[in-house]
Parts: structure tokens; sequence; C-alpha cells
């Protein structure tokens, strides 16, 4: 659409159900609102969260550094990164 | 109190006051006042003659008080209070009846004409009865300018005014200086391009010792009055040092976010940190607070990360800093007519259908396809081009009323300007009528007719849609009466020029008056096209009307010629016709305090007490008090009750 053809970077959150103990804090803190709680119980009986709007993940890795326990991460798209360059 | 000695000067200001007015009828009424010792008609007051008779008079007859009946206080009022002056009485003790504008202009018949004349002369002598000897207030002025608005009157302004030894604090919103005519490609008549002239002129400004330039800023309040005003200007932070930053360009290779590049009209995108052009002043990036996800080391942080000048700070806040200024010249500039409003093309939703300043910015060389025009839908060379000139100008049912002046001129220079891009292209041009005055403006459409080969077509597009991949466009040919049809691969709408956003901010903040379109106001349309109605408050540029650039050049050095000639005095003098408190009836009820526009008066010791510099004797404060303990001298309640029972008598 742009002529000069920049690219949003994508990033993939990976989420470990088993780990997550419900707190939210990745949900609330998402500057783009790509995560929700999930209906699903997990192991330990907590609702974890899940990748609603996964398109909107920009790789800010934010959830990554909130989570208490360690139990979500991002991934940068490489596909798209390499689109990027703008010549 | 001894009894006044006035003498009253009726003039007939040719036939323009005596047509309708018996003068000699005034004089003769006016001489049974009780305090008038003297009057006299002549044809023309002002003249020489006229000046040295109400001279000669005051000397002649001990006169301690002057009225004259003729023009608007706002035309000769200065004239005669120098010559009250000049025959040694107080300039303040001279009254003006208005009697042209207000009276012999708006009647036909004399009768009522010259009742109406005594009457508003008979209650200016009866308000000079009662005026004090008054001088005029000495203030100090602080020799220092500030400049809103980086675009080419605001430049121009401030080099012109540095140059003369003033110091300048230049405020521009965006985040470089250069406004609207950094976006050009090449400008009419002579086909210069518009960023080679403007960025020396740019670069002068940011190194000239005397100019402190501020981007990013916005001026949020503003007090005081000519001379000594006080501007509070709000710092939004850039969240980048410029000291620091070497354009390198890390960031922007890791920045994750994309958003539509506002400097490049859309037409580009860029990054949440971004520079706006390659030859931005000050040469710095900024990160853009609403699109960045971050803000906080632990969140993104991409670009700190890679910033390896240690140049991006997340922690900068807004910072508010105050700045004292003698003059301000206002140069903010315009914006383009939204194409939203514009039903009949499709209310800027059409594909391909772009704005003068986003042609602009094909043209250009450091523009979004570095110069090659193409259409954005397909990014392939367009071969048949509708240029519509007039959209939203000249339309008071729907749009603007007025001419934008400029849009004949760039739109034969678009045309131009694709012709040469596109030798093999058609370039069409829908015109209403061609306005072209100016040095060498006719030549240069004619050539675009002539040897560029663009068609011109007399009349009006009604519509246009997207059809099979093109814009149709359906307009009329007036002079042949056809109806034309034409595919079209693009079309450019020449949209009316209007005053910028930020004109109506900044004409808010600083409390200056703006026409019925919204432009600012010039004092007088003739003989004070560059200041404003407020004394010390100049205007430059777009802001005040659409203009070219030679204009807007012209317009810019006019004003900064204006601040330099008000600085250069060593005090400025201030009416004394200011507020004053009878101590004795305050209550210290602060009524006044808050009425008080200027705030120019404070409590002190439970009493009002009026800052005679800051007040302009408006009389805001007279009209809320309960006690009449505060009171514009020679303009008393007992005077104004006094002039209202002579008009009523
Ligand atoms: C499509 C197009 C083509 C043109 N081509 C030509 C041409 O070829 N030749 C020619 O002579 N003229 C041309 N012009 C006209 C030219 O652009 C203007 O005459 C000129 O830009 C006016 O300059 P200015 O400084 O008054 O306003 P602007 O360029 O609008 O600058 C105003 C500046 O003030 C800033 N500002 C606004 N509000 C505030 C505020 N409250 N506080 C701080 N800063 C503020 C703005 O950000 C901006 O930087 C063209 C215009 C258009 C639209
Ligand atoms: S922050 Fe971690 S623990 Fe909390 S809900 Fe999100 S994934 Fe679960
Ligand atoms: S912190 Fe903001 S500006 Fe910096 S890379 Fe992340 S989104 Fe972009
Ligand atoms: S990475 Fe740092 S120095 Fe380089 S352009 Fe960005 S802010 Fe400036
Ligand atoms: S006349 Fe009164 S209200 Fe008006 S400026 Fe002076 S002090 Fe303020």
């Amino acid at each position: 659409m742009f002529f000069n053809n920049l690219k949003q970077l994508h990033g993939t959150v990976y989420i470990n159900d088993i780990w997550c103990k419900g707190c939210g804090f990745c949900v609330q803190f998402c500057p783009t609102n790509v995560l929700d709680i999930s209906p699903e119980f997990n192991a330990k009986g907590y609702h974890p969260p899940y990748a609603k709007n996964p398109e909107k993940c920009h790789d800010c890795q934010y959830c990554q550094m909130i989570c208490p326990e360690f139990s979500i991460f991002v991934t940068k798209d490489d596909e798209i990164a390499k689109g990027e360059a703008e010549k | 109190m001894t009894k006044k000695r006035t003498g009253v000067f009726v003039c007939h200001c040719g036939n323009n006051i005596a047509a309708t007015v018996d003068v000699a009828r005034v004089v003769k009424e006016m001489s049974a006042e009780e305090t008038v010792v003297y009057s006299q008609d002549y044809v023309y007051m002002c003249s020489d003659p006229g000046q040295n008779a109400v001279i000669q008079a005051i000397k002649d007859n001990q006169l301690d008080s002057v009225v004259v009946s003729c023009c608007s206080p706002s035309l000769h009022e200065k004239t005669f209070r120098d010559n009250t002056t000049r025959a040694g009485i107080s300039g303040f003790t001279c009254e003006i009846a208005n009697i042209r504008e207000q009276c012999a202009w708006v009647h036909k018949d004399r009768d009522v004409g010259t009742e109406k004349a005594i009457k508003i002369s008979r209650s200016a002598v009866r308000r000079a009865g009662r005026n004090q000897s008054l001088e005029p207030i000495a203030v100090p002025v602080t020799r220092r300018v500030m400049v809103i608005g980086g675009g080419i009157a605001g430049i121009q302004a401030s080099l012109d005014m540095a140059n003369a030894g003033l110091e300048v604090i230049l405020v521009e919103r965006q985040a470089t200086l250069g406004g609207h005519m950094l976006q050009l490609s090449e400008t009419f008549p002579t086909l210069d391009c518009s960023q080679c002239i403007l960025s020396p002129k740019m670069v002068e400004v940011s190194r000239h010792p005397k100019i402190k330039v501020m981007t990013y800023c916005e001026v949020q309040e503003v007090s005081g009055s000519v001379g000594n005003f006080k501007a509070k200007i709000l710092k939004k932070p850039t969240f980048v040092d410029p000291e620091k930053c070497n354009i390198c360009d890390d960031c922007t290779q890791v920045c994750p976010v994309v958003v539509p590049n506002e400097y490049e009209l859309g037409l580009t995108a860029r990054r949440a940190i971004y520079i706006p052009y390659a030859q931005a002043i000050p040469a710095s990036y900024t990160l853009d607070e609403e699109a960045c996800l971050g803000l906080n080391p632990i969140r993104c942080g991409k670009c700190k990360d890679a910033c390896e000048a240690d140049a991006i700070n997340y922690d900068m806040r807004p910072e508010t800093v105050v700045e004292e200024v003698g003059a301000i010249v206002v140069a903010t500039g315009f914006d383009l007519y939204p194409q939203e409003n514009i039903a009949e093309y499709g209310y800027g939703k059409v594909e391909d259908v772009l704005d003068g300043l986003q042609f602009e910015r094909l043209c250009s060389a450091s523009g979004a396809t570095s110069g090659h025009v193409l259409r954005p839908s397909d990014h392939k060379v367009p071969k048949d081009v509708v240029f519509i000139q007039c959209v939203g100008s000249r339309d008071p049912a729907q749009h603007c009323a007025y001419c934008s002046k400029i849009c004949c001129m760039y739109t034969a220079k678009h045309a131009t300007l694709y012709k040469h891009h596109v030798p093999d292209g058609r370039a069409y041009v829908f015109y209403i009528d061609i306005r072209s005055g100016g040095k060498g403006y006719e030549e240069f459409v004619q050539r675009t007719m002539e040897e560029d080969g663009a068609i011109y077509l007399r009349g009006r597009v009604s519509k246009l849609y997207r059809h099979n991949g093109k814009v149709k466009v359906l307009g009329t040919d007036t002079l042949t009466g056809q109806n034309v049809e034409i595919d079209a691969d693009m079309v450019v709408l020449a949209l009316a020029m209007q005053p910028s956003k930020g004109t109506a901010q900044a004409a808010k903040v600083l409390k200056i008056g703006r026409d019925k379109d919204g432009f600012l106001a010039e004092a007088h349309p003739k003989l004070r096209p560059v200041e404003s109605v407020t004394a010390g408050i100049f205007l430059a540029g777009a802001a005040q009307g659409p203009k070219d650039i030679p204009e807007t050049v012209a317009q810019a050095g006019a004003a900064a010629a204006k601040v330099i000639a008000l600085l250069s005095q060593a005090t400025l003098s201030h009416a004394p016709t200011v507020a004053r408190v009878r101590r004795s009836h305050c209550t210290g009820c602060e009524m006044c305090v808050t009425a008080c526009p200027y705030h120019a008066i404070r409590l002190e010791n439970g009493k009002a007490v009026v800052n005679e510099v800051l007040c302009e004797g408006c009389g805001s404060c007279t009209a809320t008090c309960l006690r009449a303990a505060i009171e514009v001298k020679n303009a008393t309640q007992m005077q104004v009750f006094e002039m209202i029972e002579a008009c009523l008598a």
C-alpha cells in the first residue's frame, strides 16, 4: 500500500499453560491487546491466556518480561522481518 | 473645581460631514455649553491649517480641554492629541466626537443628522469637562521576539529580526522547521527546487547566534502586553537527545511499528521512531509517543538497545519554559481543506484521487517515489491525469466562499511537471477561470497550455468514481457545451487553503481576532496589513490569508520591520487612562481581580491594586465593582452618566 514498502514487524507468542497461575498480567499489559483469558482450565485449575489477536503481536516482549511464572515468551517472525527492507 | 475652558472644533470633512450635518448649527449649540469658551468649524480640521487653528486657539484662549467633532478616533485621535500636547496642555484632555462614521454616513436626513451630531458633540464636551491632565506612562521594553510557526514566513521573519540584532525565539509545533514549503517539489513560476532554496535558510536559522529554535513545542499561555509579554511554552518530549543523535537510522531498522507518514501525506509509512525528512532541522530523530509500544525499558525497548549513541531516553517528560518577549509574530500557516468534506469527489475515499500536496511529494526527488510520478494503487505511471481547480474554493453554498489564490498557479505547475515527467501522458485541467496575476505568472500558464500541451477545459467536474481500475471523471466543457468523460489514471484536486489548526490554537492563546473564514484578522485591511488589533502582535504568511511564497516572504519582512521599529525604542508609552482604586471604598472582595481580562489587579493588604502597565483601561472592573471603588481615569462613572444624560436630553 505504501510506496516505501515498510512492513510491520510481527512476533509469535508461545504460552506454557502448565506453569501459568492465571494472574492475567500479560493480558492486562499487552499494549496491542493480543491476549485474552482463556475459558479453559490448566492442570492447576487456573485460566491461562490465549492469543486472541495473534496478528497484532509486534514482538515488544512485555508479557515475557512481566510474567512472574516465566510461562509466556515471544519470538520475532523471521520471514516478515526480512521483507522490511526499504530499498 | 475651577470651571473648565473647553474649545470645540467641528470638521466638515469636505462634504462627508457637511452634506448631512449643519456644521454651523453644531458650532452654535456647542458655544452655548457652560464650559465652552471657544468654538469654530473648518472644512478639513485634519489639514495643516486646521491643525494650526486648533493650536492657535488653545494658546489664544487659554483652553484647558478640547473636543474635535470629526471622524472616528481610530483615525485622527492621535493627530489632535499631539496637537494639544504641542499647544502645551495634556493630550488626554482632548476628546473626539465621532460625527462622521457614527452620524453623517449613516443618516440621509439633514435634520436628524444635525440633531445627532449635536448630541454626540455635547456628550464629548461633558466628558472633556471632567478630564484630568494625564501624562503617558513609560514602559520598559524587552528586546526579544517570539515567532510562532516555523514555515517560510516564520523563518524569514526570524532571520530579518535576528540580523537586526534582536533575540528571537522561534516556536514550531512539528518535529522540523520548514512548514509546507519543505513538502513542495518545484515552485512556480521559475520552477526552482523548493527544498534547495529553503534548506539554506533553515540552516542559517539553526546556526544563528541570536535565534533559539524550539521545535516540537507549543505556546500554551501568553500574558502581559506590548513590550512585555510572558509566554509559557510547552516542550513536548521527543525521547531522543538531539545533541547525541547522529542520524544513523539504526533505530528504525529495529522498530516494529508502522504508521502512515504524515510528512509524506500518507504516501509512505514510517516507524514509531522517525525523522520527518533527510533535511529536517533539528537533525534528530523523534519518537512518536502514541505509536510506540514501549517507552519503558522492559517493554519493547528495541530502539534503545540499537542506539549506539545512547541518544534515546524514555524518561523524557514534557517541560514548560517561560520566555519574556517584547513582541510576537504569528506565522502559523495553512492546511488544505479536508478532502473528506467533498461529497461529489468521493469524500477522499476514491483511490488515486490525490490532493495537491500529495502530488508535490510524488514529483519531489526526495519524496515517496524518489521523483517518479506513479499512481498509489498499482505503482504504475499514470497516462491520463485530470487536475481539478477550485475544489472547495469559491463555493459559498457548501465550502469556502473565498478564492484560494494560489491554486491556478500550482495546478499549472503540476500539469507542467507532470508533462516533464511523463512526456507522452495527457494532462487535463478543469478550471472556472484562470487567475494568474503576478510577475511571470500569466506567461507561465500560457507555456503550460502551449508548450507543455496541457488540455485546459473550462468547466466543473460533477462527479468522479472508480470504474474498471480507473477513475471515471464526468464534467462539462462550458466553452463547447459538450459533456466530457475521461477515464483517468489519476486525479489531482486543488483543494482550498484554509487557516491551519495551529492558527486557531494560537489565536485563542493570544486572544487575537480571526476573520469570518478563520484567517488571522489584520488591524486594518489596507493600512495595517501585518498588525493584529492587539499592539505588539504581528502577522505573517498564509495564516493571515491565502498566499504564495513571494508574498509570504514579503509579508514576513514587513512584520519583521514593524517589530524592529517597535523594539528600537528605549521605552514604550502606555496610555495613562488606566483604572484607579479608591482605597477607602474598596472592601477587598476581589470581584475586579477575577473580572480583569489582563490580570492587572491584585490584592495588597486587603485592597485592590492596579498594575498600570498591564491595565488596558477596558473598564471591566468598574462594571463589576459593587461599591464604585475602581474607575478608569478620564472615563469615570460620573463622566459616563453625564454623557448619557447629554445624549438623552
Ligand atoms: C499544493 C501546493 C503547491 C504550492 N506551490 C507553490 C509554488 O510553487 N510557489 C509558491 O510561491 N507557493 C506555493 N504554494 C504556497 C506555499 O506553500 C505557501 O505560500 C507557504 O508555504 C506559506 O508559508 P507559511 O510559513 O505562511 O505557512 P506554512 O508553510 O503552513 O508554515 C506554518 C508553520 O507553522 C507551524 N504551526 C502552525 N500552528 C502552530 C502553532 N500553534 N504553534 C507552533 N507552530 C505552528 C506549522 O507546523 C508550520 O510549520 C503551494 C501550496 C500548495 C498547497
Ligand atoms: S503473566 Fe504469566 S502467569 Fe500471568 S497470566 Fe500471563 S502467562 Fe499466566
Ligand atoms: S520502543 Fe517504541 S520506538 Fe522504540 S523500537 Fe519499540 S516501538 Fe519502536
Ligand atoms: S539509533 Fe540513536 S543515534 Fe541512531 S538515529 Fe536512532 S536515535 Fe539517533
Ligand atoms: S480597566 Fe480594570 S479590568 Fe480593564 S484592564 Fe484595567 S484594571 Fe483590568
